[in-house]
């Protein structure tokens, strides 16, 4: 017996209609496979409804009823795409001369699914698939990713809009590449991203994102990684927006001598809920994951982080390491983090370690006795928490714009004290 | 010139220090022995306001300013510093960030300019030297990793740059072998100047062989029970406290 319920028909649900009421504007399309891909994706969805808490990945978001409480209607979604161009283009119109690769990828089932029978907004992502983008970029393309620009990809939500987005990439053979997504947007919409990344032998992708959605919006999205050997994935994500936010990470080490390195910064206030849920399945031997994450929590905020190394029997001389790291700020903010290890081979170096507090009671007034006024003292220390990650990002650019964020993050938490005490008073 | 009056204060409802009188005259170095437990932890806390630690009664004034209605950053602007018996360690917080945020915070307070980096950099570089501490511990985070030496070192170090009026120096001597003592006290002499005060906190004599007090006092069951000059500490070297012991058994 597997202690993780599978999907059962009991947890059917008639909350499908919450993603597909519109989706029927956008049939017929020109290309036969997209229209099956739709229609499949439709029923798949009509049969198993959105993921309820029932469900053991979903058990701390609850999306359905996030969702019941907007009013959205489906549109264009609003992507801009700059920087470093070169191989990148949006799908065709109609989808007519779409490569076959980029066809592959997207009939492909989703992550896990077989598994844990969840993967349902990956089928929202389908039963929607019109906007997006492809990123190719061919064998032994170098870069040095300090000099020259990384492709930015900004995402703009506007009120009241459903939208959907499928990004696909496919870094061949040693080539280095290094994406940036930047999201944002005012008012109350749901964007829902699917990327799914592949990596050829020797081929290195960044992958960063800065998740500043309005604090009314949700965002949802599924990020599938196939790396074979001697890749490197590095991802770094900041979050400090959205109402509901879910990212979730699924890679798949399928060649020998690849790293991955997973990491990312929360800081949350409000009503604030962001779930990160990272699977890394470990196929192939000599391989190494990194899953790190800093969070901090203020007001009523809610954080969730589930994280999973799971190294298949081959996946001999594995190095694991996962560490999640939260601070609360206020007594009222929630953290659930749920670190799991899953591990069949007998010769791997496993790692995972959870930790959550508030700040330092001995460290805030040693700093004070030095004549740092108390919201000055913490800020230096969650910065020094946040930082630990921080650092580890390699582009430098990417670096110095998170910790523009972070200071920003900083500064607004001690002006709404100001706030407070004057409302108090 | 500190003048501390009739001080009560209690941790969770307990009271320590009952009724503590103590003056120190500009330029002074004052020293305070006593058993364990007498509350000498206690009256560097309840000056440098730390949190659990109930003012009941009496006053602290620090040339006429009340400090004790000040939050403890406000104390440190007004000229009091504390070198604490265990030196938090910070990680993520770089030694030079931490001087420099203290410092400018103290020199804006005071109605000074504040320091650029390099105005920062030059002063830490210079008080580093006139102090023998080797400057290669600015460049970790505060106290991490450091030896007992560095850490009592670096206390010496931001008390010199924070230059304050009035230096409470709690139980400096712990956990120091007598190399690192030596250091530590030659940096508080060097710092000794007419406008500045000391109270030197001690459980044993030896650190006073350093570091020469004008007076001595000894503290237990919360109150200055005697008074006298440095023969004092002497004195207890020999007898020890059961003296005071006593009296208070009897």
């Amino acid at each position: 017996m597997s202690a993780i319920a599978k999907f059962q028909p009991r947890y059917r649900n008639d909350n499908a209609a919450l993603a597909l009421k519109e989706q029927a504007v956008l049939q017929p399309s020109s290309a036969e496979w997209v229209n099956a891909l739709r229609l499949r994706a439709v029923a798949s969805l009509n049969e198993t409804g959105l993921p309820t808490q029932k469900l053991e990945r979903w058990k701390y978001t609850n999306l359905p009823a996030k969702l019941k409480k907007m009013d959205l209607t489906y549109k264009d979604a609003d992507i801009t795409l700059s920087g470093m161009t070169d191989y990148a283009y949006s799908f065709p119109k109609g989808f007519s001369g779409f490569p076959s690769f980029a066809q592959e990828m997207i009939e492909q089932t989703p992550p896990s699914n077989e598994k844990y029978g969840d993967m349902m907004l990956w089928q929202a992502g389908n039963a929607y698939l019109k906007d997006g983008f492809i990123v190719d970029v061919p064998a032994d393309t170098k870069r040095n990713s300090k000099a020259v620009k990384a492709l930015e990809v900004t995402y703009t939500g506007h009120d009241g809009a459903q939208t959907s987005v499928r990004q696909i990439i496919r870094v061949a053979e040693n080539a280095e590449f290094t994406l940036i997504e930047y999201q944002l947007g005012a008012g109350s919409y749901w964007n829902n991203v699917v990327t799914q990344i592949e990596l050829g032998q020797g081929a290195t992708f960044k992958h960063y994102r800065f998740q500043e959605n309005s604090d009314a919006a949700v965002i949802t999205q599924n990020t599938h990684v196939m790396m074979a050997g001697n890749a490197e994935y590095e991802a770094f994500t900041i979050t400090t927006g959205a109402n509901l936010s879910r990212n979730q990470v699924h890679v798949d080490i399928n060649g020998e001598h690849s790293v991955a390195r997973l990491n990312g910064v929360n800081m949350l206030d409000g009503k604030e809920l962001a779930d990160t849920t990272i699977t890394v399945e470990h196929h192939a031997p000599h391989c190494r994951s990194f899953q790190n994450y800093r969070t901090v929590v203020d007001e009523i905020a809610t954080s969730v982080f589930q994280g999973k190394i799971h190294v298949h029997k081959p996946a001999q001389k594995t190095d694991g390491y996962q560490m999640a790291k939260s601070l609360l700020l206020s007594g009222q903010a929630t953290v659930n983090t749920k670190p799991e290890l899953e591990i069949y081979a007998d010769d791997v170096k496993c790692s995972h370690g959870a930790t959550t507090g508030r700040l330092d009671d001995d460290a805030l007034f040693y700093m004070q006795s030095r004549g740092i006024p108390e919201a000055q003292a913490r800020n230096l220390l969650i910065e020094a928490f946040v930082n630990e990650v921080v650092e580890e990002v390699t582009h430098d650019d990417v670096k110095e714009q998170a910790t523009h964020i972070i200071s920003q993050w900083l500064h607004n938490l001690s002006s709404d004290d100001g706030e407070e005490a004057q409302w108090l008073e | 010139m500190i003048k501390i009056k009739n001080l009560h204060a209690e941790i969770d409802g307990t009271e320590i220090l009952k009724g503590l009188n103590l003056t120190i005259g500009n330029g002074e170095v004052h020293a305070i022995m006593g058993p364990n437990g007498a509350g000498k932890s206690t009256l560097s806390y309840v000056l440098s306001g730390r949190d659990g630690y109930e003012v009941t009664d009496g006053t602290a004034t620090l040339d006429g300013e009340n400090i004790l209605d000040m939050s403890p950053d406000e104390r440190a602007a007004a000229g009091l510093f504390l070198a604490f018996q265990y030196p938090v360690e910070i990680p993520g917080v770089q030694m030079t960030t931490f001087l420099k945020t203290a410092l400018n915070a103290v020199r804006k307070a005071r109605g000074e300019d504040e320091l650029d980096a390099i105005g920062l950099l030059k002063l830490m570089k210079g008080t580093c030297k006139k102090l023998g501490i080797s400057d290669h511990m600015m460049k970790r985070a505060v106290n991490v990793g450091f030896s007992g030496g560095e850490k009592k070192r670096n206390e010496v170090l931001q008390m010199a740059m924070l230059e304050p009026k009035f230096a409470v120096l709690d139980e400096t001597d712990s956990g120091l072998d007598i190399d690192a003592l030596k250091i530590v006290a030659d940096g508080v002499n060097a710092l000794r100047a007419q406008d500045r005060s000391f109270l030197v906190i001690t459980h044993y004599q030896r650190l006073l062989d350093y570091i020469k007090p004008d007076k001595v006092h000894v503290l237990a069951k919360g109150q200055i029970v005697k008074s006298g000059g440095p023969e004092l500490a002497l004195e207890l070297e020999e007898k020890g406290y059961a003296e005071f012991a006593q009296e208070e058994a009897a």
